[in-house]
This record gives C-alpha cells, structure tokens and sequence, in this order.
C-alpha cells in the first residue's frame, strides 16, 4: 500500500497524459485530407513496479499512473514499398497513353478527313484522267490531288515531330525536377538523421521523405530503400541517386542537345553523384522519365519510319508507271513524286508543276491513250500498307488503354490498403476525444476525492461533532 | 478485398474514382451519341478500323468504276446508235445499185441520179463514221485529230484500244476502230461506194454486180459489230450496276462498323445516367454524416 499523496501523483499523469492525446487526436483531425499525412498514435503504458526497485527490497505501489512511451506513426515500409512501385509503373502508362491518345487523334482515321481519304481522291483523279486523257482539266487534277496527298503524308510527319520536340522540351524539364526532388529527399535525409540523434519527434520529416520517395519513384521509377539513419536512399535500375544525405544530379547525357532539340542518337541517361562520380544510368528507366523516353526512342521513329516505307511504296509504285508512260508530246514521263529516302514521309513532294508533263499515256505520242493512268488509279499497294499502319497503331494504343486501366485499379487497391493503415479515421478520433475528455474530468475527480479524504484526516480526525 | 479499417481519405478517393468513372462512361456514350460514330479514333476497335478503311477504299473503288463504266456506255451508246443508222443507208445504197444492175434500159440521166444519190449516201456514211463522244471520233482509234475519215473518205485514226476499267482487273473496250466495221483502208465502204457510184455513171454493169457483194460484206460486217457493241453494251451496264449494287452494300456494312446504335446508345446514356446518379446520391449519404452530429 503506498502512501496516501500516491493517487495525487497518479490523477496528476493522468491529468498530463490526457490532454497530451487529445493533441494528437487534434493534429489526426487537422490532417484528415492533408496528402501523405501518416495518422499518429500516442503510445502510453502504465507506470507502476520497476523492474528492480533496490537491493533487497520490493515495492508496494499497486501503480504510479501512467507515462507516455512515443508517438507512433501508423506506416509500414513494405506498403509505401508497394505504393512507390505502383505509381512508377502507373505514371509510366499514364504518361505513354496521354501522349498516344493526343497523336491517335490526329490522324484522323478512320474518316473523311485523313490520308486514306486524299489517297482515294488520288486514285479517283487518274481514273478520271484516263477517261478523258486529253482533257485539261483532268490532268490539273491528277497534280492538285497528288499534292494535297502529299501535303497529308508530311502534315501527318510533321505532328509526331512535334509531338517528339515537346517531349523533349518535357524531358528537359523531368530531368531538372528528379535532381531537385532528389536534392530536397537528401536535405530531409539529414534533418531525420539530426531528429534521431536529439530526440526530437521526426514524424513530419518522415511524411516528407516518403512524399519526396513516391514522387521520385513516379518520375524515374526509381526503388527506394531505408538506410540506418531512418532517411531512404533512392537508386535508378541500381545506380544510386540520394545515399542518405548525399544527392546526385540525373542529366542527359545524349539524345537531347541543351536546346531542346534531338542529336540522333538515343536518349541515355548519367548520374553525377558528389561520392560516386559520373555514373551512366542504365536505360528503361520507369516513370514519366521512361516513358517520355520510350515515346522518343522507340514509339514515334517507329511510326515515323512505317509510315516512310508507305509513302516510298507510294512513290516507288506511281513513279515506275508514270515513267513507263508518255506525256503528251510523246516524251515518256518524269518522277511523279520526289522524296529523300532519309526521310521519306517528311520530305514527300510532287515533282512535276505543269500539268502537260502528266504522263497518262501507254503508248508514244498518243494524247488520247489513257492506260497509264487508269494503271496508276488500280495501285492498291500503299494504300493497304497505310491500313496495316493504322490498325497496328490503333492496337497498340487500345492495348496501352487496357494497361493502364489495369494498373490504376491495382494502384487504387494499393493505395486503399495504406490508407487503411496510415489514414484518418474521423469517428475513431471522436471517440478517442470523449474517452480523453471523460479520463481527464475523472481524474481530476480522483485528485477532489482525494482532497476530501485528505481534508477528513487533517481536518476531523479527533473530532467527534 | 477485405477492408479492415475505413478512413476518410479512403472514403474521399473511393467516391472520387467512382464518380470519374461514372462521368467517363457518361462523356464515352455522350461521345458517341453526338458524333453519330462509335469509331471515333483507331483504339476504340483497332480491328474494326481495318474493316472501315477497306470498306472506304473499297467504295471509292467501286464508285470510280461506276463512273468509268457510265463513260463506257456512252461511247458504246453512241457507237451503236451511229452504227444501226449507217446500216440504213447502206441497205439504201445496195438498192440502188440493185436498180443499176437493169440500167440497160435506163437513160443516162437516171443512171446519173442513182450515182448522185450514192454520193450523197457516201458522204452522208463519211459524217457517220467521224461521229465523236465528248470530241473524240469514235472510229478512230487513239486519234488526236476530231475525224477518223477524211473527206475523201480515206482512214485517218490511229489503231489503238479505247478502254474502262469496269471492275477489278476487268477491262472492257469501248470503241470500234474503223477498218474492222468498215472494212481495210483502200478497200473499205467508202471506196466501194465511190466505186459503184463510177460504175453506174460509166454504165458498167459488172463493176456493179461486184460491188454489190461488198456492200453485201460491209452490211454483215456492220451487223456483226452491232452484235458485238451490244454484247459489250451489256457488259459495261451489269458491270455498271454491280459496282453499285457493290456500293450499297459496302455502305450499309460501312455504317454497320462505323456508325453507333442509336437505340443501343441512348440506353446505354440512360444507363450510365443512372449509375453516375446513383453514385452522387451514394457519395451524397456517406460522405455527410459524422459522429460530431451524434456526440454533444
């Protein structure tokens, strides 16, 4: 039995220990929609017989109130593992597919508009000349639609080249932001390893490093792993970016010239770290990074080229005819359309601009003959390789549209599970609230109780009346 | 799934996606309704805009061979009209040097009157046999020039073919050169018009019997043209109404690919309506009560 000024002492944790939850509890609340806030728990045990009170001796007390032990924070390290690695992949699709949507929407097809659709009026204009092989009139035509065609062909070139040059504007940009998040991860790194050492509560700082973490991850895809210290240090397909309270800078080290324009050669990667020197980052880095990357080293050439080879067909096929034939004054026929076979879709012209060195004729010296033309209006060569391009484009795009749509429901799932750990349950916290506030008046009840025991001792003892 | 622990932010993110997901049904089906199309870009069915552009190609294919085989039926057309009227007078011809074969008891003046008439028939024949389609002659070959006789009724054309494409890899002639309905330069109808109209002028009647058989051989000549004219006639004209029969159908199955229910469509707006409703009156009832309004 322990003296009678104890259950002061105990009423009196209580009375330290419950407005210290209610704390927490308000700064749960204050958070409930802040982004990456992981809720609190004020961890509290009973204080009551030491281990080892004295030599030879015991304790008495039955319990000494109660102590606060920590503040815990609701995270597990595998869940926000999983996050990060989630959302890498998510920004990656995410990223692919917007930029796949915006060129997709720019063909055109299937439609009156697209290439397809001026291929056909091509055709449709040296069948009409080959009905009426001296007419005028028909022969403008042929050169009108050959270069409306043509106009198509490099317009459709000229799109995904933009597209390319924006890509890499925004690669420029990522680039620039990786080592900035990366700067800011290592400064908080430092400030956790100081919180640690001084004792001081690091929750804040440890919401902020996994929020610099998750943005890393959805820029470059990079995996994050905790150091000794409590910071994280984040690697890039295994070269390191931020160890503990060091930051590397990401930069371009070819593909894209500092004016934002393409060298020729692939976009890779190289990590400057103050520690470890300049270390080439390995390529297929995830994120908005690597999909921005993929875009410009794979997607777009690819396009580009497929869509060259048909314009070559294209011109290839109407040139070998055309020059089979005759044009009116009975010399055989010129190239029809020029190209650079660097750059075939880019660089696809007609070559001729007088309409009397249309070569509609088969045989020499006949304005009347038609049977090229009506040749040249059966190529069905370019036109279903075209077809070919845009169903496998659209594939590829629709494919992309499931990825990603399969991914944001496992992000989501992810997501939901760490919110149900790190996430501010607003009932819950009420409830805590009234228990603190009914613990607190009770102890305060218990200090009152006690006076008045105390007050009857003091005061009565000895008293009859 | 199972959902231990629910919190707000939970809650918040879950009603946010449902109701993204709702209004992005709502926008797609919107999309469509207003676009009259449920292809609206290659990814909504990369297979079926494969099927739409060959469909495309495939109806301007056919619309251009429509057009060349109305071409086509005009030349023949007129081809057959100028023909069936060139035989009439050369029967008319052949009548009168049937009259000069008995020309021993004519005088001279009526043997005269027979040869004027058949010059005037072969001068007549000659117009004929330049009639042109759209300023080209149609005897004539792959002549330049707007006549494929001159006036003395010499062959001025070019031999060549004249030809549509009427369906794939189909070609169809369209004209008639001049030598093979009226028989080979130097030896052909006009000559032999010229011929007998020499003969009965010089009364020589043998001359006459001779060229009556030509005329004989030019009329059967012309008749089997006719035939043959006719026969292509056909030709062209069911090519002609395949290519649009073709058209029509490739049109409706182009629509069936392209263009959107509309039935279909509006049921599923309805739909989707209901679901984005229903998840806004959801996330209206769970989002709104809190234990503050129950603990005072």
């Amino acid at each position: 039995m322990s003296g009678s000024f104890a259950s002061l002492n105990t009423a009196l944790s209580a009375l330290r220990y419950n407005p210290f939850a209610l704390d927490t509890a308000g700064q749960n609340i204050a958070n409930v929609g802040t982004g990456g806030y992981t809720r609190r728990r004020v961890e509290a045990a009973s204080a009551g017989t030491p281990t080892r009170p004295a030599m030879w001796s015991r304790s008495q007390d039955s319990g000494g109130g109660v102590t606060v032990t920590g503040i815990s924070r609701m995270a597990d390290a595998f869940l926000d593992a999983r996050v990060r690695t989630e959302h890498g992949k998510q920004s990656y699709l995410d990223t692919r597919q917007a930029v796949l949507d915006r060129l997709e929407t720019g063909l055109g097809e299937p439609g009156d508009d697209g290439v397809s659709a001026v291929l056909a009026e091509f055709r449709q204009a040296w069948s009409d000349l080959a009905n009426d092989p001296g007419g005028a009139a028909a022969r403008s035509q042929v050169l009108a639609r050959g270069g409306a065609l043509a106009d198509a062909v490099r317009l459709q070139t000229r799109n995904f080249a933009a597209e390319a040059g924006d890509q890499r504007a925004r690669l420029t940009s990522l680039v620039d932001e990786v080592s900035t998040a990366a700067s800011d991860l290592a400064a908080t790194n430092r400030a956790i390893a100081v919180a640690r050492l001084d004792g001081s509560d690091a929750g804040n700082l440890l919401d902020q490093r996994d929020q610099l973490a998750l943005r890393l991850a959805q820029l470059t895809g990079g995996t994050a792993r905790l150091n000794d210290a409590g910071g994280l240090d984040v690697a890039l397909n295994g070269v390191p970016l931020v160890t503990a309270g060091i930051a590397g800078r990401l930069e371009l080290a070819s593909g894209v010239t500092p004016a934002g324009a393409a060298d020729g050669s692939p976009v890779t990667f190289q990590v400057t770290h103050p520690v470890n020197g300049t270390t080439a980052a390995a390529t297929g880095t995830g994120g908005e990074i690597g999909a921005v990357t993929e875009l410009l080293d794979t997607t777009i050439p690819a396009y580009v080229a497929q869509l060259g080879s048909v314009a070559r067909t294209l011109a290839d096929g109407v040139n070998a005819l055309h020059q089979a034939g005759y044009d009116p004054t009975g010399a055989p026929g010129g190239t029809f359309f020029t190209y650079d076979p660097a750059d075939p879709a880019g660089t696809l012209a007609t070559s001729l601009s007088d309409p009397g060195l249309v070569a509609a004729a088969g045989v020499s010296g006949s304005v009347v003959d038609g049977t090229t033309a009506d040749a040249i209006g059966e190529l069905t060569d370019a036109e279903s390789a075209y077809q070919r391009l845009i169903g496998g484009f659209g594939t590829a795009v629709a494919s992309g549209n499931r990825l990603a749509a399969t991914q944001s429901m496992l992000t989501s799932q992810v997501d939901g599970a760490r919110d149900q750990l790190a996430g501010v349950n607003l009932d819950e916290e009420m409830l805590a609230m009234v228990q603190y506030q009914r613990a607190y008046e009770a102890s305060a009840r218990v200090i009152t109780t006690v006076d008045a025991m105390l007050d009857t001792l003091i005061n009565r003892t000895g008293l009859t009346r | 799934m199972t959902i231990t622990r629910v919190t707000q932010q939970m809650m918040t993110n879950r009603s946010y996606v449902a109701l993204q997901t709702g209004l992005g049904r709502l926008s797609r089906t919107q999309e469509q309704l207003s676009s009259g199309r449920v292809l609206n870009r290659p990814s909504d069915s990369p297979t079926d805009t494969s099927s739409a552009m060959r469909l495309r190609s495939s109806l301007a294919a056919q619309a251009r061979y429509s057009r060349n085989a109305q071409d086509g039926l005009a030349w023949l057309g007129q081809i057959d009209t100028t023909l069936t009227s060139m035989l009439g007078q050369v029967n008319r011809a052949r009548d009168l040097g049937v009259q000069g074969v008995n020309m021993v008891t004519m005088g001279t003046q009526a043997r005269e009157a027979l040869a004027a008439e058949v010059d005037q028939l072969r001068e007549s024949l000659i117009s004929g046999a330049n009639a042109t389609y759209l300023g080209r002659p149609v005897f004539g070959g792959l002549v330049t020039g707007r006549t494929a006789y001159d006036q003395a009724g010499a062959y001025v054309g070019v031999p060549g073919v004249v030809s549509r494409t009427v369906a794939e890899g189909t070609k169809v002639a369209v004209n008639v050169q001049g030598p093979d309905v009226f028989g080979p330069p130097g030896a052909d109808l006009f000559a032999d018009l010229a011929s007998l109209s020499a003969a009965l002028r010089s009364g020589d009647v043998a001359t006459v019997r001779s060229r009556l058989s030509d005329l004989d051989a030019a009329q059967s000549r012309i008749t089997a043209t006719l035939a043959d004219v006719g026969t292509r006639y056909n030709r062209v004209d069911r090519a002609d109404q395949a290519a649009q029969n073709a058209g029509l159908s490739l049109t409706t199955a182009l629509s069936n690919v392209e263009d959107v229910d509309i039935t279909k469509a509006t049921m599923d707006l309805k739909m989707n309506e209901v679901a984005y409703q229903a998840a806004l009156s959801a996330t209206a009832r769970l989002v709104q009560p809190s234990l503050a309004d129950f603990l005072r």
